[in-house]
């Protein structure tokens, strides 16, 4: 009997670590997974690299035309040296931004404010689609008569790329709402509005965010080709100026730090989604 | 229903004065149809029925005969071609009030907890956040899902969130609830707790309940009456009084007397089902 009494409470903590190896077995396991997809894709890059040097090496009518890794990373180093990688990114960065914001908060300020007339929205769908179907860069010409060659202009291109599809995106995600749902509200004696703020707008977030992903690529090609028209400054004024120079190593160098930065703006819709939408996180 | 939360109901009903001698709902000659690529398609034909207080009542049809139009119809989501709906004497445009209604879709808001589910209601109602919270814990408490009130829909089961879905209709102390198939997605198991608790709640609180269902046997085990609806477009075709004794107080046990199949297969025959 004692020696039982005494045995019992000694098993309990062994039940639970014998539970952690499990746990850890698993958590190794996904790791593994996730580290051999990393593995592949750096082989697969530094085999396409490599390639690249090699095809380069020998032959400098090659070297001109297709520039090398070993080129491309000596001007990164000059432009890191000269500031000019910083300053070129903070502009272009910088209209980008400015481009993103005011595009999504205009298109989807309108996109969702349509849910609430069926009227208004039949009335604007076809000019929004005739809007929807100019090519941004056929605007360019006149964006840079009406504001100018500085940073107002890009940002003005960079707007103009992104308005459009976050209308559309937020539109499609208020009409979207499931019906029932709205039944429900109206049962429980919700007003338009109250079913607008607490049904519609944050069912919609999905499909904002779906919008946002989306416009993050708009936006920097908005001021890239703003930058391309006329500027001073900004990667795509150093892309273009490489470019009428045949300097093709700085062309991709300089296309390095824009994916770079379209990667880094990616990372942070996505870090902030998944700061609004909490819910999602748990599934 | 306590002194208590009949004088909250009072007080959410605003300028209604209680409860009226009349019964809770009234249904008179109400017909409704759809149109249907410029065809006039007739759903429901002409529907008379009463729900009287306290009493729950089952309806069941052939699929498809309007079931859902129908209650769509009684809340005023959908305005009727001809007749009257009369809640507590009086006809009501618009959404009647103090009516709970509940789908076999359980419809909670997936960005909100447990919690804010069951809140909804008293925040549109503009009670206070703080009253709206102890109120809804309470709630959830009595259909046991303590514990569970800061959990997302998506990691609770389907028994969980149909829970949460009626305690986000109770909540509101409805003198009426509607239900829809509410537990019809449900596994048996699940679905006989679930109405247990349902008919626990309703019961003690003296509400009505007129619970749409195309299961028979649940139609006969929970309910006082049950009406037969026909085919489109829809007319009452038979009304049962369901008279199982005292054996009502354990769902398991009610399905087992032999009055219950007796009602079962008659409703059955009255549905007219055509097997292959």
């Amino acid at each position: 009997m004692t020696a039982e009494a005494d045995t019992a409470p000694a098993r309990e903590p062994e039940a639970v670590t014998r539970i952690s190896p499990l746990l850890a077995k698993r958590r190794w396991t996904r790791l593994r997974a996730t580290l051999a997809v990393l593995a592949t894709q750096l082989a697969i890059l530094v085999v396409f690299l490599a390639l690249w040097e090699q095809a380069t090496s020998g032959n400098k009518a090659f070297a001109f035309m297709f520039g090398s890794p070993s080129a491309i990373a000596n001007f990164l180093g000059q432009m890191v040296r000269d500031g000019s990688l910083w300053r070129d990114t903070y502009i272009t960065g910088l209209e980008t931004l400015l481009g993103f914001f005011v595009g999504n908060l205009i298109g989807t300020l309108i996109g969702l404010s349509l849910w609430y007339s069926r009227f208004v929205s039949r009335v604007v769908e076809p000019f929004i689609i005739a809007l929807g179907s100019i090519p941004i860069i056929a605007l360019a010409p006149i964006i840079i008569i009406w504001f100018g060659t500085g940073l107002i202009s890009k940002v003005a291109m960079s707007t103009l790329s992104v308005v459009i599809v976050a209308l559309v995106t937020s539109y499609k995600g208020a009409v979207g709402v499931d019906p029932d749902q709205i039944n429900l509200m109206r049962t429980l004696g919700a007003s338009k509005f109250q079913i607008f703020r607490k049904l519609v707008v944050p069912a919609s977030l999905t499909d904002i965010f779906a919008g946002l992903k989306l416009t993050v690529g708009f936006a920097l090609i908005g001021a890239i080709v703003g930058e391309f028209m006329s500027s001073a400054d900004g990667l795509g004024h150093a892309i273009f100026k490489a470019g009428s120079l045949y300097v093709i190593p700085k062309v991709f160098a300089a296309l390095v730090v824009t994916i770079a930065l379209a990667l880094f703006l990616t990372f942070v819709v996505g870090k902030i989604e998944r700061l609004l939408m909490p819910w999602r996180r748990q599934l | 229903m306590t002194g208590e939360s009949s004088g909250r109901a009072a007080e959410w009903r605003g300028t209604a004065a209680g409860r009226s001698a009349e019964p809770p709902l009234v249904v008179e000659h109400v017909a409704k149809s759809y149109d249907l690529n410029g065809a006039i398609v007739p759903v429901i034909g002409d529907l008379s029925l009463t729900l009287r207080e306290g009493e729950i009542v089952s309806i069941v049809g052939p699929s498809g005969c309007g079931k859902t139009t129908l209650l769509n119809t009684l809340c005023g989501l959908l305005a009727p071609d001809s007749g009257h709906i009369r809640w507590h004497g009086r006809e009501v445009s618009g959404q009647p009030q103090n009516v709970g209604y509940m789908l076999q879709k359980d419809l909670l808001l997936p960005w909100r907890t447990a919690l804010g589910n069951t809140m909804l209601g008293l925040e549109i109602r503009g009670l206070a956040p703080a009253e709206a919270e102890d109120r809804a814990r309470a709630m959830l408490d009595q259909l046991g899902l303590h514990g569970f009130a800061d959990h997302y829909p998506s990691t609770l089961s389907g028994g969980m969130r149909q829970r949460v879905a009626l305690a986000r209709t109770l909540v509101n102390e409805p003198d009426v609830l509607l239900l829809d198939e509410p537990f019809a997605a449900l596994d048996f198991q699940s679905k006989l707790l679930i109405e247990n608790d349902t008919m626990g709640l309703v019961r003690g609180g003296r509400r009505s309940l007129m619970l749409i269902t195309h299961d028979i046997e649940e139609a006969v085990s929970l309910a006082d009456r049950v009406i037969v609806l026909s085919k489109r477009p829809t007319r009452v075709k038979a009304v049962y009084d369901i008279d199982l004794g005292t054996e009502r107080a354990d769902l398991m046990a009610v399905r087992e007397s032999r009055d219950f199949s007796h009602y079962v297969r008659r409703i059955w025959a009255d549905l007219d089902v055509v097997l292959q």
